[in-house]
């Protein structure tokens, strides 16, 4: 059974080398990042050597590598068909085999090969002695082991929620955390340690308690072998090895049980309301209600927001961390978060998917198109205006300067209403069919389309020109006397923004009266 | 005449079923022709569906029956031909022509993160009904669509059968003339299909026009009252269920028309219970 299951891994692999092209060009990048990964861990892990906090470095590494083994193949679980005991309950398979034949399959593969190698690093980096690296070998593949185990305990006992519509809507949410965390490794950690904001000392304290966690565990028995204790080191080796042989006798167990457990897909949840919202509003009303409820509802929207907050925010992180505590700095996130959302938004008539056939067999006359995307801005100014000045406030106390966040506002409200307005347009000029793939958080281009990020590229660079005004204005205003400018720059602001909005919305329905087949083909088209 | 009420005050207008010029046709479709890249999907589909009538669209899969129909609902630009309805020309003036008819595509993408009552609501609403009169046509539909127990329940947690009806109710909210369907009754288990079956019979029993596909012959025998049977992107043969059939099942009328597909039941001699 083993040999078998690790057979279909390899051709997995082997089969997307042979398939389509995007397939191929995705196995290669997907490759390219696990040869990266395994080359920086490993020197990075290698350039602990002889620090005073390696330990515990080392065990904050070790951490991060169980936390990702813990959340990726939750995302990934419709990609990997060895993940779900589904596809194999038709089989006449024992289950301690089939536990064994996973488990093994769970080890081939260039990412788990990128895991060891990349943290071998720690042979280089923590261990000393010819005891401390052979110690130091073993507690990578133990580490490597308790991942494995741990991820498919997790993933099979998830598997019924995971294949159900209400599974997958919270499977889409561990993105926000994941891209935090990259968020943060990328930009906010970089600036602070080069400023000396973080430094080793700072993990001290995660160690106190992460000793005792299975990765912490592996990286003090390195340690304890290097320092001359083998007694200590086996016995941690031995306690990470009793955790790991529980966790695998945990997932037997649900595996057994998965395979004659029926899912939950037929469970639903019912809504609270009985009508639409805004009925006051006609047609404008009736499509910013229900875009108002997808907001609300689907998580692909929510992420969206949840990634606009993230983003902005981490555009100034200098200003938070670092020393200087620029305006411009702060103004740069009031200029990106309205123009994130007008990317995020660039094709959104393809982005609603085959349903928008029921919009667009209902919409063709110019009046019903720009009740369309004045619908469809209403709420997502709604949403992004307090969304992106509050950040921008947030971003600002954290400076110690408050009334920064003032002085982005109207920035804010010019930035959005030029980044709605590009959006629309782009909608209706540049529609293409999209593809939303597991493990990513947002729709990209399907394969052959990937030139057509160009319209949300042009609505970075458009919302930037067209909110310069307005930046201009709150520079100016910070350096004479706030009260008496800001007051005035604010509503100034926000009638500019609304009339750039106003223009985009006729600019956009004009043109989609002319495109709306385009713009349904490439909705069609699209796999949500 | 199908008018939807309230058509005087500001509604969508729709013109008399049997349009000057169609000779009492509702549907006219002339030299209708589609490419994609090399390969021709459509290629010169001349059709006409009169009025009041519930009509069959059959065809093996990839004869260009979706194709044709998304041509004809105005969602997918024609390399050639033209599209009449009630005598208005599909891509001349969408919006009159997208005014007099309601679609429902082959696959029932709809929006699934609403209840199937803010669904039915919306689809109203888009259709220039005003928000009362949506809602109460919507709970109406639903009703008959034995959907009312789940009203409140998300579209996401439909069946394909609910799904379809759903969809369907979403394409009748307006009370259009002339209904398109494309294949309403794949995946659909019966008693949902019978539901489907008799809300379409007495839609055209009212005077208005149905055009549907589907590869389910025994529905096209029961309900329609015209076929046309596609392949290869052209109309083989047209007419009513009789003049088709020519006195044999509408099944073996297809596939004598359309030609059976290849099969070898000698390669396969090792299956069945009497083998080894």
């Amino acid at each position: 059974m083993a040999r078998l299951l690790v057979q279909l891994k390899l051709r997995l692999l082997v089969n997307a080398l042979r398939s389509s092209n995007s397939a191929k060009v995705s196995f290669i990048i997907s490759s390219t990042f696990a040869v990266l990964l395994a080359i920086f861990t490993f020197l990075v892990l290698a350039g602990f050597r002889g620090k005073s906090t390696s330990v515990e470095l080392t065990s904050v590494i070790f951490t991060v590598f169980a936390f990702g083994w813990l959340i990726a193949p939750i995302m990934v679980f419709g990609l990997d068909s060895t993940l779900d005991p589904a596809t194999l309950a038709l089989y006449p398979l024992r289950t301690r085999p089939l536990a064994v034949g996973l488990l093994a399959a769970s080890f081939t593969g260039l990412w788990p090969l990128a895991n060891i190698i990349g943290l071998l690093g720690v042979t280089v980096g923590l261990a000393s002695g010819g005891l401390g690296v052979i110690v130091a070998v073993v507690a990578v593949v133990l580490e490597v082991l308790f991942c494995i185990a741990l991820a498919r305990f997790v993933t099979t006992s998830l598997a019924s929620l995971l294949r159900s519509r209400r599974g997958r809507d919270l499977a889409a949410f561990l993105i926000i955390p994941l891209f935090a965390l990259y968020e943060f490794f990328a930009q906010v950690a970089p600036k602070a340690a080069s400023e000396g904001t973080i430094t080793a000392a700072s993990f001290a304290g995660f160690d106190s308690w992460m000793r005792w966690l299975p990765p912490g565990l592996a990286a003090h028995a390195i340690q304890d072998a290097s320092d001359g204790r083998p007694g200590l080191a086996v016995a941690r080796l031995g306690a990470l090895a009793a955790i790991i042989l529980v966790f695998v006798w945990l997932w037997v167990r649900s595996l057994g049980r998965a395979l004659v457990t029926a899912d939950t897909t037929t469970q639903s949840s019912r809504v609270r309301g009985t009508r639409l919202p805004l009925a006051g509003l006609g047609l404008r009303g009736a499509v910013a209600a229900r875009f108002w409820l997808y907001q609300r509802r689907e998580p692909l929207s929510l992420v969206y927001w949840a990634l606009v907050a993230v983003i902005t925010a981490a555009v100034s992180a200098s200003a938070v961390f670092g020393r200087t505590h620029h305006p411009a700095v702060i103004l740069a996130s009031a200029v990106f978060g309205p123009a994130l959302v007008g990317i995020f938004h660039a094709n959104s008539a393809a982005q609603t998917g085959p349903a928008f056939v029921l919009e667009a067999t209902a919409l063709s006359r110019r009046r019903d198109l720009r009740a369309y995307f004045s619908g469809q801005n209403l709420v997502l100014g709604a949403i992004g205006a307090p969304l992106v000045v509050a950040v921008c406030f947030a971003l600002a106390a954290a400076a110690g300067d408050p009334g920064v966040g003032v002085e982005a506002t109207p920035v804010v409200l010019a930035g959005l209403g030029a980044a709605l307005g590009l959006s629309g347009l782009f909608t209706a000029a540049l529609p293409y069919p999209m593809v939303k793939r597991a493990g990513t958080p947002v729709f990209v281009p399907a394969p052959g389309y990937a030139g057509y990020r160009l319209g949300g590229l042009l609505t970075l660079v458009g919302t930037a020109v067209l909110a310069a005004p307005a930046i201009v204005g709150a520079v100016l205003a910070a350096n004479g006397p706030d009260a008496i400018r800001i007051g005035v720059l604010v509503p100034c602001a926000a009638v500019y923004g609304f009339a750039l909005a106003l223009i985009g919305v006729r600019l956009a329905a004009k043109v989609a009266e002319g495109t709306l087949p385009e713009m349904c083909q490439a909705a069609l088209r699209t796999v949500t | 005449m199908s008018t939807p009420e309230g058509a005087s005050s500001g509604l969508p207008r729709y013109p008399a079923p049997a349009a000057p010029g169609t000779g009492g046709a509702a549907v006219v479709v002339r030299g209708l022709r589609k490419k994609f890249g090399a390969r021709e999907a459509v290629a010169g589909i001349d059709l006409e569906v009169a009025a009041g009538s519930l009509a069959g669209l059959v065809g093996p899969n990839g004869a260009g029956k979706t194709t044709s129909l998304s041509m004809m609902t105005g969602l997918l630009r024609p390399d050639s031909g033209q599209i009449l309805i009630n005598g208005i020309d599909v891509w001349r003036d969408p919006p009159a022509a997208k005014a007099a008819i309601g679609v429902v595509p082959a696959e029932a993408r709809l929006f699934d993160r609403l209840s199937g009552e803010e669904l039915l609501e919306y689809a109203g609403r888009l259709r220039g009904l005003p928000a009362g009169q949506a809602r109460s046509r919507a709970a109406q539909l639903l009703d008959v669509l034995d959907l009312a127990g789940d009203a409140r329940r998300l579209v996401a947690d439909y069946s394909t059968g609910m799904r379809k009806k759903a969809a369907l109710g979403c394409a009748l909210i307006h009370n259009p003339p002339v209904l398109f369907l494309d294949e309403p009754l794949e995946g659909v288990d019966p008693v949902s299909g019978d539901v489907i079956r008799r809300l379409l019979t007495r839609f055209a029993g009212s005077g208005s026009t149905v055009l549907f596909s589907s590869h389910v012959m025994e529905l096209v025998e029961q309900v329609c009252d015209h076929v046309s049977i596609i392949d290869k992107g052209k109309i083989v043969v047209t007419g009513t269920i009789d003049e088709v059939r020519g006195g044999k099942t509408l099944q073996r009328a297809f596939i004598d028309r359309v030609g059976p597909r290849a099969t070898d039941a000698e390669v396969l001699s090792w299956l069945g219970s009497s083998s080894s």
